[in-house]
């Protein structure tokens, strides 16, 4: 009788352990949550890393930018590690108390690696075997060539595609290239101020083009997708990107893609209003800034010392410069 | 030592009471919210304003339709069977919109969408079939869903009522950032 309810303590306290550590079957799980653009490099880093530990599960779960941080500050969801396309993000967004505590959702973040932006496209897109750096904004001006990017309002490629184009103005000397590419596909077309040598790009709060040259959709995947079916001919996107999924792509201008630290001041001369502000946690106005990626653990991370380990694994795979990652930060264009 | 048996089972009961009282699932440094949606209120305001409870909500003639959602980066939420309220009954009673006006939903969790008249009716929205191709849009209907494959939509499902896209036709995929989670808020807005 004794070895029986010996045996029932055993089998209850392994039944209440089994379901409930949060770690079944003894694996870790390590939630990660990296910005859209981050999610091909982090895939192989998941992949190596549980190579390398056994008996940890990395989950990645990946979104814009500033959903990723919603995920930990306004939606209270635990996560082991966040990387975002954009350093300045973290300090406006998790630099305050979490609920019930007197910590931040973090105090610091590392930048890691910068991109710029290019447009990519497919060996059967209209104009291929004639476009340029020099020729783009002809090529995409032409009747019936059609050009993607994401939705500003999702999307930091989609903001930093209007200061991309906005930006070329200058390089190019061309007073109406912003209209005649992107603000002229609209009805009303989109209002372009300047005040005190800064220019803003005021949007409308629904992103729909009048017509079916300029195509806007939700992430660049979609994009990827449009161009590989025909569906759009050209497609502003992260240089990291193209290279990551195999499409053909032309640089632009360090003055004008947003990979240049030594331009940052130039950059900030373009702001975009988006138009409304979908998130109270966050304002409506985007400044140019170099594009530089940043990853930290939140204080309330479940396993921070397995989460400090990916992290630094990330880092390390990224200094490297690997292909379809974006690069290190001192090595962009 | 027969005495010891019921001290065993006491300890064992008491272990396993210990053991699932500290694994909940709460997440970490947030709170579970128990689906208990006396409290939610439903704001309906245009030229009018309106304030509904679920039970209100409830009552309102339902529409049904299938509805499957994917994210920025690809992540497929559905398909399910979606059963709630078309937005635009809810637009009628904060007083109707005109051809220019907009819809604005909200949630406390700080999330706005916006819908224009065109949308409203149900066209202009991006769709894709399963395997996310691109394919026309089938005619479509937003309804403020709080019931989802049979079931009243949980808080962790964005409950008890958030947007949902719907047709009558299963395996219509359509862009995930319309919708909103955990609706308190219809505004008609002039633009």
């Amino acid at each position: 009788m004794i070895r029986f309810a010996g045996l029932v303590v055993l089998l209850l306290i392994t039944v209440a352990l089994s379901g409930c550590t949060g770690d079944p079957g003894g694996v870790t799980e390590l939630k990660v949550l990296p910005a859209g653009s981050l999610l091909i490099p982090f895939e192989e880093a998941e992949e190596e890393f549980e190579a390398l530990h056994p008996g940890v599960d990395v989950q990645l779960e990946g979104h814009g930018s500033i959903q990723v941080i919603r995920q930990v500050t306004d939606l209270h969801r635990a996560a082991d590690v966040v990387a975002v396309a954009d350093e300045s993000l973290i300090p406006d967004m998790m630099y305050r108390r979490m609920e019930d505590s007197e910590e931040n959702y973090t105090d610091w973040y590392i930048p890691f690696a910068t991109n710029e932006m290019v447009i990519a496209y497919t060996p059967t897109s209209r104009y291929a075997g004639e476009i340029t750096s020099e020729n783009w904004y002809e090529i995409l001006d032409r009747p019936g060539v059609r050009t993607g990017f994401s939705n500003p309002m999702l999307d930091a490629a989609g903001y930093r595609t209007l200061m991309v184009v906005q930006l070329a103005e200058s390089e190019y000397g061309n007073e109406t290239l912003f209209a005649s590419l992107i603000g002229n596909h609209f009805d009303p077309p989109l209002e372009v101020t300047t005040d005190g040598g800064v220019t803003t790009i005021h949007l409308p709060q629904i992103m729909k083009p009048s017509d079916q040259e300029l195509v806007i959709r939700d992430g660049s995947i979609y994009l990827i997708s449009l161009l590989q079916a025909g569906g759009i001919d050209y497609a502003f996107e992260y240089r990291s990107v193209a290279d990551a999924v195999g499409l053909e792509w032309i640089p632009l201008p360090e003055s004008i893609n947003l990979g240049s630290s030594d331009l940052e001041q130039e950059y900030s001369k373009v702001k975009v209003e988006l138009g409304f502000q979908r998130f109270s946690s966050i304002g409506k106005e985007r400044t140019g800034r170099h594009i530089v990626y940043a990853i930290t653990i939140p204080a309330n991370a479940p396993h921070p010392e397995l989460a400090e380990e990916f992290m630094n694994y990330v880092l390390g795979q990224a200094g490297k410069g690997r292909p379809g990652w974006p690069p290190p930060l001192g090595q962009g264009s | 030592m027969r005495s010891a048996i019921p001290a065993l089972l006491l300890l064992a009961a008491c272990t396993v009471l210990c053991l699932l009282a500290g694994c909940t699932g709460t997440p970490a440094g947030g709170t579970v919210q128990a689906d208990d949606f006396s409290d939610w209120r439903l704001t309906l305001n245009g030229t009018g304003e309106e304030v509904l409870t679920l039970e209100d909500l409830r009552g309102l003639p339902a529409s049904e339709g299938h509805g499957y959602a994917v994210s920025t980066v690809g992540i497929r939420y559905g398909p399910y069977r979606c059963r709630g309220v078309d937005l635009t009954l809810l637009v009628d009673m904060a007083g109707g919109m005109g051809e220019r006006d907009q819809v604005w939903v909200s949630a406390p969790d700080g999330y706005l969408w916006v819908f224009d008249a065109e949308q409203m009716s149900g066209e202009g929205f991006v769709t894709f079939n399963e395997d996310l191709k691109e394919i026309p849009s089938p005619p479509l209907s937003i309804i403020l869903m709080y019931e989802q494959d049979g079931h009243p939509l949980s808080y962790n499902d964005g409950g008890p009522a958030r947007i949902a896209i719907i047709s009558k036709e299963p395996g219509v995929v359509t862009e995930g950032s319309a919708w909103v989670k955990w609706v308190d808020r219809i505004e008609v807005r002039s633009t």
